[in-house]
């Protein structure tokens, strides 16, 4: 399976949408791209190898975005990201994301909050790896904690 | 701060201008309270509530105890009110943030039903706020006194809106050129969600831009009084009649 869309289109200018189906990558592990994703819908798995085998690390779904690590920092990928059933995303460069940013400032809210979370989970996950706040390190993956802890801190259920 | 939530029953009203004497927002709210607390609907107060930039705060402070108290009692019937901050209550963030019970955030991801749903005030997209938020600022308030001597000063600020937008599409030789906001609204669609809410503007709209993805503007309760429902994924915008 390759990471080519089935469909693709110059949308709005600086942003492309992407249209792939079940299983296909968007993004491999360790490849090197500057491109984040919207996804406007369906959903995405994306995982991470293991010694153990693949890591899933988030099912996610309509309006989650990803791979804003490699966009920010122009390094390889973290991890992979595959459609579950047909999946449409928004492509964004860091030339788009910058236009985003100016029309879309909401956007950068939203961003910032994420990686806000991943940074009070690491912290967290620091302290308990040096045993101040108890064991909650080794009760599983690292990464997983990490995206559990995000979405539960950031979903609000009322 | 929550930003992401799951409702099945909320209704959204905005620009109620609390403090304004022509707002008559704190003479209705009591009953459409009510019909909230009846129909089990959390709330979602989206910007411009109160009125701290033009009116006096002892005229805002008098005419917000009893929409406050209609607040607390939705509250204690074990509902919800959330409330978006716009431009003229922004320096109230923080005092509404200590007082217990609403919640205070900058924009919500409403999901209900199988719907995701943007509510915003929607002044970050106002080409004359973002170009200066100072003057724009210091111009609101100028016009503060404008309230007592001509209270209808809305009506005016509405009429010049619109005829702001008419040049402008005449300039541009479009007839269907779309005004900032529909264009905002455009950018949040593609985003992932179905609806977009913004206000602001007192003009109540709902728009269908193209299956699945709709704009609406949840009016003002100055002149009128517009709210939008959201039951269970879906939309609708009302005027209350009550």
């Amino acid at each position: 399976m390759f990471n080519k869309p089935i469909s693709s289109s110059e949308a709005h200018g600086t942003e492309l949408s992407r249209t792939y189906e079940d299983a296909q990558f968007i993004c491999r592990e360790g490849e090197s791209s500057a491109e984040m994703f919207v996804i406007q819908s369906g959903s995405v798995r994306v995982f991470k190898a293991s010694p153990r085998g693949e890591l899933e690390l988030a099912v996610l779904h309509k309006g989650d975005f990803f791979g804003e690590m490699s966009v920010l920092e122009g390094l390889p990928r973290d991890a992979s990201a595959q459609a579950l059933g047909d999946a449409e995303v928004l492509v964004m460069t860091p030339g788009a994301l910058l236009v985003r940013l100016r029309r879309d400032p909401t956007f950068a809210f939203e961003l910032l909050r994420r990686l806000s979370g991943r940074v009070r989970s690491l912290n967290a996950r620091l302290v308990a790896t040096l045993g101040v706040g108890g064991a909650a390190a080794a009760r599983g993956p690292a990464e997983a904690l990490l995206y559990q802890s995000e979405a539960k801190e950031q979903k609000g259920v009322a | 701060m929550i930003i992401d939530i799951e409702q099945e029953r909320l209704l959204v009203v905005s620009d109620l201008h609390v403090g304004n004497p022509y707002s008559s927002a704190s003479r209705k709210l009591g009953a459409f309270f009510e019909y909230a607390e009846r129909g089990r609907y959390n709330v979602c107060i989206n910007g411009d509530g109160f009125e701290i930039l033009q009116a006096r705060f002892a005229s805002m402070a008098a005419d917000s105890v009893g929409v406050f108290r209609g607040i607390r009692r939705l509250i204690d019937a074990g509902l919800k009110v959330f409330y978006v901050v716009g431009n003229h209550d922004i320096a109230l963030e923080n005092f509404l943030n200590v007082w217990s019970g609403i919640q205070i955030t900058p924009f919500l991801n409403v999901t209900s039903g199988d719907a995701r749903i943007r509510v915003e005030h929607g002044h970050l997209y106002d080409p004359s706020f973002v170009r200066s938020p100072r003057f724009y600022e210091w111009i609101t308030r100028a016009a503060g006194p404008l309230l007592h001597i001509y209270p209808d000063v809305y009506r005016l600020w509405a009429v010049y809106e619109g005829a702001k937008q008419q040049v402008v599409r005449a300039l541009r030789g479009g007839k269907g050129e779309r005004s900032v906001y529909h264009e905002a609204a455009r950018m949040l669609l593609r985003r992932g969600f179905d609806v977009v809410i913004f206000g602001h503007t007192h003009q109540p709209e709902d728009i269908l831009f193209e299956p699945g993805r709709r704009y609406l503007n949840s009016g003002n309760w100055v002149q009128g009084g517009t709210f939008v429902e959201i039951e269970q994924g879906q939309v609708a915008l009302r005027r209350w009649e009550g």
